[in-house]
């Protein structure tokens, strides 16, 4: 059941084309807008990464409600439901990661090269569950854009070394691309994954519950007599 | 090439277009053409248009259904006992009741807002009562007013989903799907996504969708929004060869004319009328 549920999440993104192209775009954008500065525009190439996944996220879970509801009425696993879309939307997030890392390491000079592929990497998997979360709690596709664009912005403008931006997402970023750039600068690594292992798995336990809650139908009495 | 001829093969296209198999549909259309030449007319003039009669011969020639049900005949498969459903003073509908065997069909009506779409939910488990029993089978199938299929997807890759969640083969849901759509008139192309069908065959998608897994139970909200006259009556005659093959069925509707076929009437009620 979730390899079929993979199957045509994956032709449903793939057929979605010109969103695609923009999922493409947002982190390329990102990326150019700060390239002369190699720490700057790795770090903010995660951030167009992660918004971007988030955002495909978000909108598949939404698209694809009431053909999953219908799913589970007649039978399908709840959590097979959300668990394969998430599998494909992961796996596109991390196709794009691979390119935009060979894009990197074509076009910047830097020191911990597979760190940088670590911070891509991390940032598709905090970012799937967490657009997908952001679906299951606020069910509407504007209101959940909006959501997305204000916590994106936050991580963008939230001075990284401040308190506050610990409880952002993406906050582990930050970490990685410092360790990337430049490893005596006094990045820690270790807090960096401890951080991205607690967000990927709280945005994870989030997505799960709410979608179960979310698709699960109620469990009706078989008629006990004729 | 006569008119005659002509209007022979657009018959024998318009037969295969409409699913009947190829050999069958050469052996109707020499019969009619054999038929009017020996009544020393023109078929056009004796039948009238080769895609209209096409019609009227594919449902004639349509093979019965086997039986869908798994349920001995006559068994409940759905039972409303005083059901009811508030949202906070409002009152949507009360206390009503139903008991559905295998092999029969109710029909819900009421006028907009009185609650049908709640009902279905109801019986489909998504949405919960505020009073009274719901007891059903576990096999069901449904379709939704909206929403149940995906735009993006073929008719095939929706089998194939729809199978996987029934246990059954990608080729068996894909040829099971295929023949229930040509027994609503319909010969999937493939390739081309729900979203490029037009509504009515949007709609006979979800139909199908709803009986993929032979149900003993098949709930149908308004199913036949966007169907031609046609598909219409190929939906009803559906809907009576499940009724005949052993499933219960619970439709949900807001015409009157075809209520003299159904085995039971729930109508419903706006509040204020009650």
């Amino acid at each position: 059941m979730v390899s079929a549920v993979v199957a045509v999440t994956l032709r449903e993104l793939l057929r979605r084309r010109r969103a695609l192209v923009l999922v493409v775009a947002l982190p390329l954008a990102f990326y150019l807008a700060r390239i002369d500065t190699t720490g700057q525009a790795i770090r903010f190439l995660a951030l167009g990464v992660g918004w971007a996944v988030a955002t495909l996220s978000l909108f598949t879970h939404v698209s694809s409600r009431d053909l999953d509801q219908r799913l589970a009425i007649v039978g399908a696993s709840p959590s097979a439901l959300v668990a394969g879309r998430q599998l494909a939307l992961t796996a596109t997030g991390l196709g794009l990661a691979g390119a935009y890392f060979a894009l990197v390491a074509l076009t910047q000079d830097v020191t911990h090269l597979w760190t940088v592929a670590l911070l891509l990497g991390t940032s598709v998997l905090i970012a799937a569950p967490l657009g997908a979360a952001v679906s299951l709690l606020v069910p509407r596709e504007l209101e959940g854009a909006l959501a997305l664009l204000s916590i994106m912005a936050l991580q963008m403008l939230a001075d990284p070394d401040g308190t506050g931006a610990k409880f952002l997402p993406l906050w582990s970023t930050r970490e990685f691309t410092t360790y990337a750039v430049d490893p005596s600068g006094g990045a820690d690594l270790t807090q960096g994954l401890l951080h991205f292992a607690a967000v990927a798995a709280l945005a994870a336990v989030i997505t799960w519950i709410a979608g179960v809650l979310r698709l699960r139908p109620r469990r009706l009495p078989v008629p006990s007599t004729r | 090439m006569t008119p005659a001829e002509e209007w022979s093969r657009r018959l024998d296209r318009s037969l295969i277009e409409l699913g009947v198999e190829p050999a069958e549909a050469r052996r109707l259309t020499e019969d009619s053409h054999e038929e009017a030449r020996g009544a020393g007319a023109d078929p056009s003039e004796l039948y009238g248009p080769a895609a209209a009669y096409a019609v009227r011969l594919a449902q004639a020639v349509r093979t019965p259904q086997p039986r869908l049900s798994t349920m001995p005949a006559g068994e409940v498969v759905l039972r409303l006992s005083g059901v009811s459903k508030r949202y906070g003073r409002h009152t949507v509908f009360d206390n009503v009741s139903l008991t559905l065997r295998a092999g029969e069909v109710a029909a819900v009506v009421g006028a907009n807002g009185c609650g049908k779409s709640t009902l279905l939910k109801i019986c489909c488990g998504t949405t919960a009562p505020s009073g009274g029993v719901v007891e059903r089978t576990a096999r069901i199938g449904y379709a939704p007013q909206q929403g149940g299929v995906s735009g993006f997807l073929t008719p095939a890759e929706h089998f194939r989903l729809f199978g996987a969640v029934h246990g059954m083969g990608r080729r068996k849901a894909v040829s099971t799907g295929n023949q229930l759509c040509r027994r609503l008139g319909w010969r999937p192309r493939s390739g081309l996504s729900a979203a490029r069908l037009s509504g009515g065959t949007q709609q006979k998608l979800n139909v199908v969708l709803s009986e993929l897994n032979s149900p003993d139970l098949i709930l149908l909200d308004e199913p036949y929004q966007g169907f031609d006259q046609d598909s219409y009556l190929d939906f009803w005659d559906q809907v009576l060869k499940w009724r005949d093959a052993g499933a219960g069925v619970l439709v949900v509707t807001h015409l009157l004319q075809d209520l003299e076929r159904v085995d039971h009437l729930v109508e419903l009620h706006r509040s204020e009328d009650q």
